[in-house]
């Protein structure tokens, strides 16, 4: 099946869905965006009537100024060659949203590794330990009000990188015209 | 390293007149014999097997690449160091025999180069282990990775590099900033403060308030258990 076809093929599929709204991005790309709960529905559908039996990835979007989490899961079906990616909101706090193991086992691992790195929390989810972050006790890192630059001025030390000669030329009015503390770039003007 | 050569050190007086002949040639041939330690912390690695391999041929100064740290001489970190292999970097390297030296290549590792800004990127290698010679880039390319192994070769000849000895005078020092980033708790395998004196080079600042710190807790070390056969899963 190729191109449009595919995303025509969905409608059908989507009609059960509650407040699904698709958009076809390209030939064989679709955009579902769907309300949180309607999800392992959606999946479930893709799943079982269409062939979507790979899941991809999930990612995580923070926006943190709509105090939300987008949640993005990407599946993909063979017989189809066809992507679809379901958006879906979620409150950030909380976080919590559920696991989708028990319809796709690989997102064992995308549900780990978004609850390591955003603090969300995925209940039923098989295993919510820390995975590559194993000895970071600070907040969860990619979180957009984790100040990263802050939290590296706190535990790390810069290299006073000021040999003589650099001093000549400072002297003679020259040098590194940004000095690098100004030119952090959440200090830029 | 000025502050180093300014604590005065015991020297046994010698009384062979030839003994001063000996000390050049070995220092001579511990120089021209590196064995070095491949620990490819970053993407600057990528840039050794050119060195190493037949157009730069690191292998016709002496330098060879070595598997284990017991038989390792040089300690290369290759490029950024997160956290978390910046602790496996200073197991590593207490447990490579003395002497011993440690070249920090790429950026990365004088501060942080392209990860300053990230919280998983130690900046500053040398707070945390001495390092004996810095190969700025990013990435060195062979030829300067040669001119600095070079560099080392030469102070290694006429007795410069002396890091390691700083790491026993100063444990204290470095100690203190591995336990900052590491958390307290932070305790090695390998007892530095007793290396230390079994070298004769434990000084005044080899203990402080960090060792002290190390002390309250250190947990005494044990064997590994060694199994022959698979354990039997339940
Ligand atoms: S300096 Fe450049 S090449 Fe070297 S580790 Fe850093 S990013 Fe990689």
């Amino acid at each position: 099946m190729s191109g449009g076809e595919g995303s025509k093929a969905l409608g059908p599929i989507l009609r059960d869905v509650k407040g699904a709204h698709i958009t076809s991005t390209r030939p064989r790309r679709s955009r579902v965006d769907l309300p949180a709960d309607a999800l392992p529905a959606l999946l479930e559908l893709l799943k079982g009537r269409a062939g979507f039996v790979h899941l991809s990835a999930i990612s995580c979007v923070d926006w943190m100024d709509d105090g939300q989490f987008e949640l993005v899961y990407h599946v993909w079906s063979y017989e189809m060659s066809m992507m679809v990616s379901a958006h879906i909101r979620i409150p950030r706090e909380p976080g919590v949203y559920l696991s989708v193991y028990d319809l796709y086992h690989p997102a064992a691992f995308f549900e780990r590794d978004i609850h390591e790195m955003y603090g969300l929390y995925f209940e039923g989810s098989p295993d919510m330990e820390k995975f590559i972050l194993t000895e970071w006790d600070g907040p969860p890192p990619m979180r957009k009000d984790f100040d990263s630059e802050a939290w590296v001025n706190d535990h790390f030390d810069w290299q006073d990188y000021r040999p003589e000669w650099l001093q000549e030329l400072e002297e003679d009015g020259g040098g590194i015209a940004i000095r690098p503390d100004e030119q952090r770039f959440s200090r830029r003007k | 390293m000025k502050e180093i050569q300014q604590i005065p050190v015991a020297q046994a007086s010698r009384t062979n007149p030839f003994a001063r002949v000996f000390d050049e040639l070995t220092a001579f041939c511990r120089s021209r014999s590196m064995f070095m330690l491949h620990y490819c912390t970053g993407c600057g690695a990528i840039e050794l097997p050119p060195a190493m391999t037949s157009r730069f041929d690191m292998e016709r100064l002496g330098i060879q690449p070595m598997v284990s740290p017991r038989q390792a001489d040089i300690l290369l970190i290759t490029g950024y160091v997160s956290v978390k292999t910046l602790k496996r970097v200073i197991l590593t390297y207490e447990q490579m025999a003395s002497p011993k030296y440690v070249i920090g290549i790429c950026s990365c590792t004088v501060n942080g180069g392209m990860y300053w800004q990230s919280y998983a990127t130690a900046k500053k290698l040398n707070d945390y282990m001495p390092v004996d010679m810095y190969i700025a880039g990013c990435m060195p390319r062979p030829e300067a990775v040669i001119e600095g192994l070079r560099g080392l070769m030469e102070r290694v000849r006429t007795g410069e590099a002396n890091g390691w000895e700083d790491y026993y005078r100063r444990y204290d020092y470095y100690l203190g900033h591995q336990q900052r980033l590491f958390g307290e708790a932070w305790q090695t395998p390998t007892n530095v403060i007793q290396e230390a004196e079994h070298y004769g080079l434990a000084g005044p600042e080899t203990e402080g308030e960090h060792t002290a710190l190390l002390r309250q807790h250190q947990q005494p070390l044990e064997p590994l258990e060694m199994r022959i056969g698979l354990k039997e899963r339940v």
